[in-house]
């Protein structure tokens, strides 16, 4: 006996073996119905007995093994069923006689035999005959069930019979010596008449029918015969029968204690219909034998009324304990005969089997431990592959998994072994993939996504290798990329570096043929392999999706602005929201995409590989919206550190977008990303709003783009930057041309700027535009160019320094009340000639050409298309950078009463600060050329201003405006009139360029008091003509003047009275004032005048009369009397003008 | 004495294996993680019975052809693993034993150092790494 039956347990002792085959040519398919059909018939309740038969059936069994039956008699075929085909009968006889052979086979322990017949019909099938049964085909063949039992109850009076037979044999006939097939050439020549021979004949044969009562179904009696048998054996040494009946005696035992059996699932069928389940249960418990029913005696009659089977019971049974004992004893036995080899290790898994039910792992494994040194000769691979699998079955049994895993793994590299002409890849693959759990390896990647790596690695990567390897050859190449994707992406940080290499370089050969999916494999197994996404190929550390550039970020109208505060809750605060809205996974990111508009994601990532790693068709994976990716390849360097790559798409609808993951191909392998399924992974939220389409606005100006960049104030970021250069004063257009470049129309733009704070003082308006122009082209389809003209103007301060207007504050010139009678002899005071008026000195210079600069932010909001009727819009801004260079400097200023007192001379020192030639005009005169860095003084005469005439400034209408801001106001009001009038222009001819001068900023309190209209109007008239200026009013000698000397009072208040003396005298031109009149000049009447008190806006007037005695040129000075009202009004206030008047000779 | 000394996380995931350097590392690998099965059951058996009193160590694991399998384990689950050489009969239970202790409190001062981190693999220990040659190449 060679052949071990690596299924057996302890309850196949009391089975019948029947074997089941086919004769003659039967197809496989039909063959295993039937089979399948008598299997179903393995149990049979023996009429008018509480018996019961198990029957094994066996489709192969090898006859040497037959010849153990005496050994063991459920080893023994008792029963032959034949199945064939044959469908004329004229070939029915050759099939008998095939039949009559297979019998002979088994023949010398068959009990009985049965032939069945498939597609014969005709006059044989009519002859009855108990062992052929015909039927016409395989479908039709109902009642084969009903043959096998009546077979079985056959079976079961041969071995009744033979039971008997045997029982009843009394030792005074000679008992015959039963053995096995190797020690019958022992026996040769023995005494067979000792008594030492005849006891061991006699144990021998209570083993024997101990072994028949068994599968007679006669427990109790089978356990008697058995100790009995053990008593005889152990007496006379018989070791390898005393092991055979001390198996026997455990197999009752086992048999008994479990009824549910201890093979498994066969076991748990076979006891069905017999007993009742919670009895079975009841008698597993050990200790409960006392109250033990009978199988056999729980009928419909009730309990056994024979209780003397009852008490034997409970004495002869082992206890739980005591069969393994027994188990020990009988393997011991056993393995003193090399030759009993098969029934050692057979014993050896039935005892693992009953402790296995009894969770003795320990023991069980002592046992298996056995087992696997059990040598028996040498076996063919395809023995080796069963034995190891059976190992790995009983292993994983008790529970010792990693154990099964090896044992399994050595058989499925048992398949492939280099000896084996055809390897079975496939059944090799097959037992790989059955080890996975020993090493607590799944294949599943999300497995090992968190928290760190379970299991061993070094055998697991071993194990992966054969996977991978095992599935190519077996020709499955998507299945090795799958194997191996796994193994890259799971074990990547025990691989070392020359590992990683070679993994990848394999894995890139296989994916050549057959690229990696993200589709599951389904194996034929039922398992199925999920997809392997390389998330750590590169590792993903940060992913932020990122804002719109600011040109492109849509805002929402200020109008619609509150509807989504509204919705959440009545509450400004509470803290229950709050604590809320911290828990929220997806946190929408405030900010918005907009449909149709590139967005871009930025995922920091680095590459764990010790080479370049390239990863190809980097995308994005979302939902919520039509996204549309736009891959990406890029390559990493080798162990990289962070290194940040932009994903990018377009969202092609609306709606909430949210960013799952990424996808990726590397080494020929796709992967999708998930981000919830990524460690350690730092997100700001992933979904954000995308919003309608909304136009885009590029901007081209006239000017040039500028390396200067303004410093972003308060949230506006500016796309754009121009620059020029401009002199002070001067102006120039700026054309910008506003391109629809989007998909929209453009229907609406508001322009807003803002001058950045400079400490420069600006005046004027530094940029104006007339956007009327351009929204007559709106709406601007796509593609479409509208243009927008903006003027540009730059007034800065032209007075030079702070210090030299100070200067000019303390200067005192001209300030004098009374005007002198000869302005133009009027003598510059002598420190006006000591500042520098020719080119200054050089340090001077760097002040004057000093550039200054002017920063302005011009904002487009615009909108249009699907966005702006959803109450979006954008915003574009162009920065604006001016340099100002100076042009001119007034570096002096101050002011001469003209003749005339409503109007007085503004002298300006105007030094030309460019490098050019430079003229200078006003509106009243000629052009003046300046020279680079030449300084002149030119004169300009202006009428004074009456500026309490104009209206009050914007500001005076706000009460709150300090004081302070309401005189600066007004200053600039007046310095804005003075300006107008003055309208002082320069020009560079060769450079073409023009532009303004202001005096605005220079202007001092006192300088303006100067320039302003007293409140009081005096006029002087002489002969009733108003004498002014320059005019000389004739006069003849001896005939009297009339003087009159009117006021006009335009202050708020009354004043008054004032006395006048007029005071005639000559100038002689040289300096010399001769006042000495008195006989030349008489005055009729008075030469003192009196005013009355004049009320506000109200007029006064005095009259006097002069005479002339003499020709000749008089000057009239009207000198107010010093008292003391006068001293409260401030002298210009008391600005006469001079009358001159000539006096003639009388014409005849 | 010893031709492999492991050391085994509480999640039965190598922290420290060493072999001899002439054998097939991978076969003590698989040798050490089939003995796990037998840790695990040893201690299932004797775990609810006294877990501050019971003994470290499990003694003979399994036997092989070649090689004894003999194992030991921490309060904290933590486990070591030495295969021995069969033929070397001289090797007592007690020195084994012994040879156990030294590895434990050797394994004590590893995780006494504070850049160590429990659970990762122990690699840069150079008194570990030295304790452990010393009871490979001892020979009795």
């Amino acid at each position: 006996m060679s052949v071990p039956d690596y299924m057996q347990c302890a309850e196949d002792h009391q089975t019948l073996l029947v074997v089941v085959q086919p004769v003659g040519i039967v197809s496989e398919e039909n063959f295993f119905r039937i089979y399948k059909r008598i299997c179903s018939v393995s149990q049979i309740s023996v009429r008018d007995s509480q018996r019961v038969l198990y029957i094994r059936y066996r489709h192969h069994y090898p006859p040497e093994n037959n010849e153990w039956g005496d050994f063991q008699t459920h080893r023994k075929v008792v029963g032959l069923i034949t199945i064939t085909d044959c469908f004329s009968a004229k070939d029915w006889p050759q099939t008998f006689e095939k039949f009559h052979v297979q019998k002979e086979i088994y023949g010398s322990t068959l009990y009985d035999s049965r032939l069945f017949v498939f597609g014969l019909q005709g006059e044989i099938v009519e002859q009855p005959r108990t062992d052929v049964a015909f039927y016409p085909n395989y479908e039709d063949c109902q009642t084969v069930e009903k043959r096998i039992e009546d077979f079985i109850e056959s079976l079961f009076i041969v071995l009744e019979s033979k039971r008997l037979d045997r029982a009843t044999d009394k030792s005074g006939d000679k008992i015959p010596l039963l053995c096995v097939p190797f020690e019958k050439k022992d026996f040769v020549g023995l005494d067979t008449d000792s008594r030492h021979y005849k006891k061991r004949c006699q144990g021998r044969m209570r083993k024997h029918v101990g072994d028949l009562c068994l599968q007679a179904g006669m427990l109790q009696d089978s356990l008697v015969h058995y100790h009995m048998s053990v008593e005889l054996l152990r007496s006379v040494n018989d070791f390898l029968w005393l092991g055979a009946a001390l198996e026997g005696l455990c197999s009752a035992s086992v048999i008994y204690h479990y009824p549910g059996g201890t093979g498994g699932k066969s076991g748990a069928r076979r006891f069905q219909g017999s007993t009742l389940p919670a009895e079975a249960a009841n008698r597993h418990r050990p200790g409960a034998q006392e109250v033990l029913i009978d199988p056999g005696a729980l009928t419909t009659n009730g309990i056994n009324p024979d209780t003397s089977t009852e008490i034997g019971r409970a004495k002869n049974c082992l206890s739980p304990e005591d069969i393994i004992d027994k188990y020990k004893e009988a393997i011991s036995y056993y393995s003193k005969y090399k030759n009993a080899g098969v029934i050692e290790l057979e014993a050896c898994i039935k005892a693992v089997r009953v402790l296995a039910i009894q969770k003795r792992s320990m023991e069980a494994s002592e046992f298996l431990q056995n087992a696997v040194y059990i040598n028996l000769r040498q076996l063919s691979e395809e023995e080796k592959i069963q034995r190891y699998s059976i190992l790995s079955e009983l292993y994983e049994l008790i529970g010792f998994h990693r154990k099964s895993a090896f044992f399994k793994r050595v058989a499925a590299m048992q398949c492939v072994a280099p000896s084996i002409a055809e390897p079975g890849w496939r059944a090799c693959y097959k037992l790989l993939l059955e080890t996975l759990p020993g090493y607590s390896l799944s294949l599943d990647p999300k497995d090992f996504s968190r928290g760190t790596h379970r299991g061993w690695a070094a055998v697991q990567m071993r194990l992966l290798h054969e996977l991978v390897y095992a599935s190519r050859r077996m020709g499955n190449p998507a299945l090795s990329v799958r194997h191996l994707s796994f193994l890259l992406q799971t074990m990547l940080d025990f691989l070392s570096d020359q590992e990683k290499k070679d993994v990848a370089q394999s894995l890139e050969n296989y994916t050549s043929k057959c690229p990696g999916t993200m589709e599951p494999i389904a194996l034929p197994g039922g398992l199925t392999l999920p997809p392997v996404p390389f998330t750590k190929l590169p590792i993903v550390r940060h992913v932020k999706l990122l804002n719109l550039p600011a040109s492109l970020r849509p805002h929402k109208m200020k109008s619609l602005l509150g509807q989504n505060v509204s919705t959440k809750s009545p509450f400004i605060y509470s803290p229950i929201i709050a604590h809320n809205r911290g828990e929220e996974r997806n946190k929408k990111i405030d900010f918005q995409w907009v449909q149709g508009d590139v967005c871009e994601v930025q995922l920091m990532v680095y590459n764990p590989m010790p080479f370049e790693l390239r990863v190809e068709n980097m995308g994005l994976l979302t939902s919520g919206v039509e996204f549309e990716s736009l891959p990406a390849a890029l390559s990493l360097p080798a162990e990289s550190g962070l290194y940040p790559v932009t994903l990018v798409g377009v969202p092609q609808t609306t709606g909430t977008i949210t960013v799952n993951g990424y996808h990726t191909t590397v080494f020929g392998v796709f992967s999708d990303c998930l981000l919830d399924n990524l460690p350690g992974i730092k997100t700001s939220g992933s979904t954000v709003e995308v919003i309608p389409a909304l136009p885009r606005l590029q901007i081209s100006t006239s000017l040039p783009r500028s390396a200067h960049s303004l410093q972003p104030s308060s949230g506006d970021e500016i796309s754009t930057n121009v620059s020029v250069q401009l002199y002070n004063g001067e102006s120039q257009q700026l054309i910008i041309k506003l391109e629809n470049i989007g998909m929209e129309p453009l229907e609406k733009l508001e322009v807003t700027s803002k001058v950045l704070t400079t400490k420069e003082k600006l005046y004027g308006d530094f940029l104006s535009w007339k956007l009327e122009e351009t929204l007559a082209q709106f709406p601007l389809q796509p593609g479409k160019v509208a243009t927008f003209t903006i003027n540009i103007k730059v007034k800065l301060d032209f007075s030079c320094q702070e210090n030299l207007l100070q200067d000019l504050s303390d200067d005192g010139i001209s300030v004098s009340g009374f005007p002198l009678s000869s302005p133009f002899r009027q003598v510059v005071r002598p420190r006006v000639e000591g500042k520098p008026v020719n080119p200054p000195e050089s340090n001077k210079a760097g002040d004057y050409s000093h550039v200054k600069t002017l920063e302005a932010v011009l904002n487009f909001k615009y909108s249009g298309g699907p966005g702006h009727t959803e109450g979006y819009y954008r915003n574009l801004s162009l920065g604006l950078h001016v340099e100002v260079e100076p042009s001119v400097f007034f570096t002096r200023v101050s002011t001469l009463p003209a003749t005339s007192t409503r109007q007085c001379h503004l002298l300006l020192d105007v030094f030309n600060s460019t490098e050019h030639e430079l003229t200078v005009s006003t509106r009243s005169s000629e052009a003046l050329i300046l020279h680079a860095g030449e300084c002149q003084r030119m004169a300009i005469q202006v009428d004074k201003f009456n500026f309490e005439s104009f209206p009050e400034s914007p500001g005076e209408k706000g009460q709150f405006a300090n004081p302070k801001q309401l005189e600066e106001e007004r200053r600039e009001a007046r310095g804005l009139e003075i300006h107008s009038k003055l309208g002082i222009c320069w020009r560079i001819p060769s450079l073409k360029r023009s532009g303004e001068a202001s005096v605005e900023g220079l202007l001092n309190q006192l300088v303006l008091e100067h320039l302003q209209l007293a409140p009081l109007q005096w006029d002087v008239l002489v002969d009733g003509q108003p004498c002014d200026r320059e005019a000389v009013a004739a006069c003849q000698v001896g005939d009297p003047v009339r003087l009159e000397v009117r006021l006009t009072n335009r202050s708020p208040r009354s004043v008054g009275p004032f006395a006048l003396t007029v005071v005639p005298f000559q100038d002689h031109q040289n300096g010399v004032h001769n006042y000495d009149l008195h006989d030349t000049v008489s005055f009729v009447g008075s030469s003192t005048f009196y005013l009355d008190a004049v009320q506000p806006s109200g007029q006064s007037a005095c009259l006097g009369a002069l005479l002339f005695l003499y020709t000749g040129d008089f000057f009239l000075h009207i000198r107010f009397h010093e008292d003391s009202t006068s001293k409260e009004l401030p002298p210009s206030w008391f600005c006469l003008p001079s009358v001159h008047v000539c006096a003639l000779e009388a014409q005849a | 004495m010893a031709v492999c000394i492991a050391v085994i996380a509480k999640e039965n995931y190598p922290l420290y294996i060493r072999s001899t350097p002439t054998e097939n590392e991978l076969k003590f690998h698989y040798m050490v993680h089939t003995s796990l099965d037998v840790v695990d059951e040893k201690i299932s058996a004797m775990g609810k019975a006294l877990v501050d009193q019971r003994e470290l160590y499990l003694g003979l694991l399994y036997p092989t052809e070649d090689y004894k399998v003999y194992g030991y384990v921490t309060n904290s689950k933590v486990k070591f693993v030495m295969v021995v050489d069969s033929s070397n009969t001289a090797l007592r239970d007690n020195e084994i034993r012994s040879m156990f202790r030294k590895l434990h409190n050797s394994y004590t001062d590893v995780m006494c150092n504070p850049f160590y981190n429990p659970g990762d693999r122990i690699q840069s220990s150079r008194a570990f790494d030295n304790m452990v040659t010393s009871m490979m190449i001892q020979v009795c």
